[in-house]
């Protein structure tokens, strides 16, 4: 039996699914055709569809929020097959749930939070940090002044910053550090909300997201000076 | 205020909005650069919101599931009729296989229902083969015609076809022996159920991707 499980598990897992790329290959297929017609539900027919099992309705509501919740996933974890399994379990567990939806809360709200949380279980599951381990209290030293960060103050941060290379510095920010600035400064929520999720008080949500701006900046500066020598 | 208040203080008021904040930064060139820089991060962070797209495999693995788990019902209102079905399908060389391809499944969930509801324990006889669906309900899902539909997709795809497919008939044989040795263990009948589920899902992805 052990065998077989394995196998299910095998077949389940869409590295191993022969099938599971059948949208990015030929054009006019089936899926194609469905995802047409889901751009055409509006949302709430989108849920009432998916409630009695429409299977358009169910990709309409991915297609609408797939994007969010990927980019939530793929920037908590840094790590797109992790992102892709994490986007995978959202949904899911979003299926699953949406015949008690009563629509109290907007569908997006719901959806995100649940994402959110299935982040970070998966990552509380991993045995990484929620918030930073580092130091939370806001006592700083002189060293911490902005003059004698990582020597990278030469370059200045002028104009705005590229999306690909913010992108690359959010990800190599330690765990804790990139949760709480993503939750914040991405998905918009309030340190209130964010102490509720991640389990932490406001005080050590506001200090976290300061240390990874700073560490951001950093990253940034960083970045910038060594493309300045390459050039 | 010093630098190093200045920046501790940045966690409370970030835009250095307050007049001691003012006090210190009209005096301190650093910190004025500080403060623009951390207000750039913060304008630029709501650009990662939908930065990504997820691979299409994602879905897929996501419909898969949920057609096992039972979530996706099949459609009354907007499924085509049966003639209209088997008109379209007669257009095709393969058209025919594709009628078979949910024929097929539905005998087989048939079979395992009556199977697993009318037969008393005195007819589970040991060692008896089972008869949830016999290789001809399999052939009824034929592998080679499986093949031939995406015969004309790329050799890496039909290379996995292949591979899932040996994958699903290793599991269908491992649970069916299993099931032949022990007619009453009721996890290995729903683990052959769900074999033979994972094989006609896997034809069904077959033919949506062959279709025109």
């Amino acid at each position: 039996m052990l065998n077989s499980l394995r196998i299910t598990q095998a077949i389940q897992h869409k590295d191993s699914y022969a099938a599971s790329d059948s949208i990015a290959a030929g054009k006019g297929n089936l899926t194609d055709r469905r995802q047409q017609n889901s751009s055409e539900l509006s949302e709430a027919d989108a849920i009432e569809r998916a409630k009695q099992g429409d299977a358009e309705a169910f990709q309409a509501l991915y297609d609408r929020h797939k994007r969010r919740v990927y980019s939530l996933c793929l920037r908590m974890t840094a790590n797109t097959a992790e992102a892709e399994d994490l986007t995978q379990e959202a949904f899911l567990q979003l299926y699953r749930k949406i015949a008690t939806f009563r629509g109290e809360s907007a569908f997006s709200t719901w959806l995100h939070r649940l994402s959110v949380n299935v982040v970070l279980m998966h990552l509380r599951r991993k045995g990484l940090p929620v918030v930073s381990l580092e130091e939370t209290t806001q006592g700083g030293t002189e060293e911490d002044t902005p003059r004698k960060d990582f020597g990278a103050e030469d370059v200045a941060l002028a104009g705005s910053i590229d999306r690909l290379q913010l992108q690359k510095a959010v990800d190599s920010l330690p765990p804790g550090y990139r949760t709480i600035f993503v939750l914040h400064d991405v998905e918009g929520y309030e340190h209130n909300e964010i102490a509720s999720i991640v389990g932490c008080s406001i005080g050590n949500s506001k200090s976290q997201l300061h240390k990874a701006r700073m560490k951001l900046r950093d990253l940034l500066k960083i970045n910038r000076a060594a493309k300045a020598g390459k050039s | 205020m010093t630098c190093v208040e200045l920046q501790q203080s940045l966690a409370e008021i970030e835009n250095g909005s307050t007049a001691e904040q003012q006090a210190h930064l009209r005096t301190c060139s650093s910190c004025s650069a500080l403060v623009e820089e951390l207000a750039l991060i913060i304008a630029a962070a709501p650009a990662l919101l939908e930065a990504e797209e997820p691979s299409p495999r994602v879905w897929n693995s996501i419909e898969i599931q949920l057609r096992q788990e039972g979530l996706i019902r099949p459609q009354r209102a907007n499924q085509p009729s049966a003639l209209s079905l088997a008109a379209s399908a007669s257009r095709s060389r393969w058209g025919w296989a594709r009628l078979m391809v949910p024929a097929a499944a539905l005998m087989i969930l048939i079979g395992i229902y009556v199977n697993q509801r009318f037969r008393t324990p005195q007819q589970l006889v040991k060692g008896q083969p089972l008869a949830i669906t016999s290789e001809a309900n399999i052939a009824g899902l034929n592998d080679d015609e499986l093949l031939q539909e995406i015969s004309n997709q790329s050799p890496a795809l039909r290379a996995q076809y292949a591979d899932s497919l040996r994958r699903v008939n290793d599991y269908i044989a491992d649970a069916k022996r299993i099931v032949d040795a022990d007619p009453y263990d009721e996890e290995a009948r729903r683990s052959l159920m769900e074999a033979y589920q994972q094989k006609s899902m896997l034809f069904e992805l077959a033919m949506d991707r062959s279709l025109p």
